[in-house]
């Protein structure tokens, strides 16, 4: 009888599986927990049995040939995914560095690979959009090259596509009476055309990242998962594997031992002294941060000196220019390490916190260096009387991101490599070092931010930066590969993905959204250069633009959107109020799950 | 798009690329690491379907799994007769299910079926035991292996019979997100 029941049973699934369009089939065979044999009959089960159904249904002949048309295509749609799958590029890198070095250190590289995509993308843009117009009217470059230009930025540099001050307001027309391309239009609209997207990609990866990492989390994550999904079947290094089995013995240990050993009891007096101590430490690092903050200002207001004076192309003055960069990489190279060095003097009670507080630490300093040299550009430099202010904070930013690179790639090789030789030779208990996920990946965020910010200002930067990026992994895959050992902290992979997203996200980008809102609905771009001189604000040429539309009957409806809709506050507050009462609809129906999930649990332990 | 090989038919290779994640270059690059580690067993020519089987010691030499601590229950487990040795549709199966395209519950049921290792559908506290101990690589004291098993149990039993079924275990992974 049970045989006769599996039958039926497989009956049951051939006939809904030949019911299925062919990639949910070809999906839902793939996804079987069975050996290849019985995919493989099932599958020639259902071939028969859709081929059975073809016969009765349609022409004889006509079914059989759109079925060998419809194998055909399937054969080239694969043969064409093979090729794309060319197009990921550093696949077998990260293979690699996933097998020997585990998922937490691969996160950091998979997360650069992201970053170099957004760069790669915002490139392409600006170049078709904004550049190679502008290189139809280009205008001849005076100035001499030389190369310290490559550090400084300025000097012939100024005079090219790099910079905004190079590009023309003008509508440019090639053909007498053909077809016109308005240049300050196109500006404005690529740019935050690329915003747009980059919101709404940030935007759907973190929330797919934040859901499938972070629900359910909080009365699961006990030592049974933490056991049983702890093995990283990645990892086929064999000091790699040693390294691994090692951890999760220690961890295991001290999970046991804490389990044990119950809340340690401080004594009133010990954990005031506790509590004086964080504070002190708070307060130590906060007053670090804004001493840098304070110390980066005042260097640029003397660096705005340089430039306002007069250009002296003398080897003294560019070199001045670079000692802002320069000091802004020191500080955010070497305060980190006092703030680890603090975070060891807390002494926390796990270590996973001190890793918090310590990343939490960084973050307030990276954010508060780049908010004080924003602060500086939008009010200072775009108020000062200099030529061509937007070409000037192009400058500085392309000048911060080089020397960034440049200390990036110092950094693995003193951090890495003479770390190793160091450790390896002169002080053998130091052992090798470890690659510092946290540190690294903020280095990342902070560099991004600024490209983001100087995308309005020098819109070539995202593809100095892809070259910097592809630099930069191949630099600290080697410098991996032959002085770092597998880490030791247990690192959650999963959440801290998330939690870098978000920090992409939230501070990074939103921050950056509103600086160029800043700049571009309240500053008053130059008079001599690039293509909104002589309009009162960035955005005057949109609404001019509207004006003149205004005249033309049959763009009678884009005119009624911009003044409807998008120009009036009270259009935003309606939408935000549909969105709100959908957000706490939602908020309750999973209250109400939750609660169904808790009582059907009780059922089945009854 | 007609790669001139004569080790599959077409209809082979098609019924390769519908059952596993790989696409046909990658179905004939595994073809061909099958094939080094026995180049006199394995013929060059399948398209009779030849009854070859590796035994064991080849498969678990490979530089992917010779390291992995469990390399044997999952030679076991992906293998046609249970005991590690692979026909090239096992061989296939197995680096399918391994690869990074595979769905999370299918690698969950064969994690589940790899860490069963008296093939009982269910993980009991022997089970956990032997697990532990390849984990750790006999690291832990035998009290101590045994208050571990004991919390995974009472963890992750949700329908309290002393044992994880295979639903306990799936109702776990996905609460669990750094598995792999």
């Amino acid at each position: 009888i049970w045989i006769f029941h599996g039958f039926s049973a497989e009956q049951d699934l051939v006939g809904n599986l030949a019911s299925m369009s062919t990639s949910e089939r070809i999906k839902a065979i793939q996804k079987m927990p069975a050996t290849m044999k019985k995919k493989r009959e099932i599958r020639n089960k259902v071939l028969k049995e859709i081929k059975k159904s073809r016969h009765h249904s349609a022409r004889l002949s006509c079914g059989q040939r759109l079925q060998g048309t419809a194998v055909s295509f399937r054969r080239f749609g694969n043969s064409l995914s093979e090729y794309f799958h060319l197009l990921q590029f550093w696949h077998r890198a990260l293979k690699i560095i996933g097998a020997k070095f585990g998922t937490s250190v691969l996160s950091y590289f998979i997360f650069l690979k992201w970053l170099l995509t957004f760069n790669i993308f915002s490139f392409l843009i600006n170049f078709s959009f904004i550049t190679v117009p502008q290189f139809l009217v280009a205008e001849p470059n005076n100035l001499s090259f030389t190369g310290l230009e490559l550090f400084t930025g300025a000097g012939y540099f100024q005079q090219t596509v790099l910079y905004y001050g190079f590009y023309t307001n003008a509508t440019i027309t090639k053909i007498k009476n053909g077809p016109s391309y308005n240049m300050q239009l196109a500006y404005i609209f690529t740019v935050g055309l690329y915003f747009v997207i980059c919101f709404l990609i940030l935007l759907f990866s973190m929330a797919k990242s934040f859901c499938r990492n972070f629900i359910n989390l909080q009365s699961y994550a006990g030592s049974a998962s933490k056991l049983l999904c702890a093995w990283d079947f990645n990892i086929t290094n064999e000091k790699a594997v040693k390294l691994k089995q090692k951890n999760l013995s220690t961890q295991i240990k001290e999970d046991l031992t804490e389990v044990n050993r119950e809340v340690v009891n401080f004594s009133v007096k010990e954990r005031a002294v506790r509590i004086v101590i964080h504070l002190a430490s708070w307060i130590s690092s906060l007053g670090t941060a804004v001493a840098a903050c304070a110390g980066v200002y005042f260097l640029s207001l003397n660096n705005l000196k340089l430039f306002v004076k007069g250009h002296k192309n003398d080897l003294e003055s560019q070199a001045a220019m670079l000692v802002l960069p320069i000091v802004a990489s020191l500080l955010n190279a070497f305060v980190p390490f006092f703030y680890s060095w603090l975070g060891h003097l807390e002494r926390y009670q796990t270590p996973g916190h001190q890793v918090y507080v310590t990343i939490a630490r960084n973050i307030i300093l990276k954010i508060s260096i780049v908010g004080i040299l924003c602060y500086y550009w939008v009010n200072i430099v775009a108020t000062s009387q200099s030529q061509c202010w937007e070409t000037l904070v192009g400058q500085d930013i392309y000048r911060l991101v080089l020397v960034n690179f440049l200390f990036c790639l110092l950094g693995s090789f003193f951090g890495e490599f003479l770390r190793r030789i160091i450790g390896t030779t002169f002080c053998v208990s130091l052992g090798l070092p470890k690659f510092d996920i946290g540190r690294n990946v903020l280095d990342l965020i902070y560099v991004q931010t600024l490209i983001w910010i100087g995308i309005l200002f020098s819109p070539l930067l995202p593809g100095i930066q892809t070259i910097a990026f592809s630099i930069v992994f191949y630099v600290k895959k080697v410098s991996l590969i032959m002085n770092c050992q597998p880490p030791r902290k247990v690192w959650k992979t999963a959440q801290m993905t998330t939690s870098f997203m978000f920090l992409l996200f939230f501070p990074s980008f939103v921050g950056v959204l509103s600086v160029i809102g800043v700049t571009v609905w309240r500053l008053k771009p130059s008079e001599g250069c690039g293509p909104f001189r002589g309009l009162p604000s960035m955005y005057a040429a949109v609404s001019e633009w509207i004006k003149i539309l205004e005249n033309h009957t049959p763009s009678k409806w884009v005119v009624w959107i911009y003044y409807n809709l998008i120009t009036r506050a009270l259009f935003f507050f309606i939408l935000s109020v549909p969105a709100l009462i959908i957000a706490y609809l939602y908020w309750k129906i999973i209250q109400g799950r939750k609660t169904t999930i808790k009582l059907l649990h009780k059922q089945i332990i009854n | 798009m007609g790669n001139k090989q004569t080790i599959f038919t077409p209809e082979q290779l098609d019924a390769y690329q519908d059952c596993t994640f790989f696409t046909r270059k990658e179905i004939l690059r595994l073809f061909y690491r099958y094939r080094d580690l026995a180049p006199q067993l394995v013929p060059l020519d399948y398209t009779r379907k030849p009854a070859v089987t590796l035994p064991y010691e080849l498969i678990g030499s490979m530089p992917e799994l010779k390291d992995n601590p469990f390399r044997q229950r999952i030679a076991e487990v992906f293998s046609e007769d249970g005991d590690g040795n692979m026909t090239l549709d096992d061989f296939l199966d197995m680096f399918s299910v391994l690869s990074e395209m595979a769905p999370r519950d299918l690698k969950a049921y064969y994690a589940f079926k790899i860490y069963d290792f008296n093939n009982d559908d269910y993980i009991c506290k022997s089970d956990l035991e032997k697990t532990v101990n390849k984990l750790t690589r006999n690291e832990l004291t035998p009290e101590e292996v045994n208050l571990v098993c004991e919390k995974v149990i009472y963890e992750a039993d949700v329908d309290n019979d002393g044992k994880l079924s295979l639903e306990d275990f799936q109702h776990m992974i996905i609460r669990a997100p750094d598995f792999l």
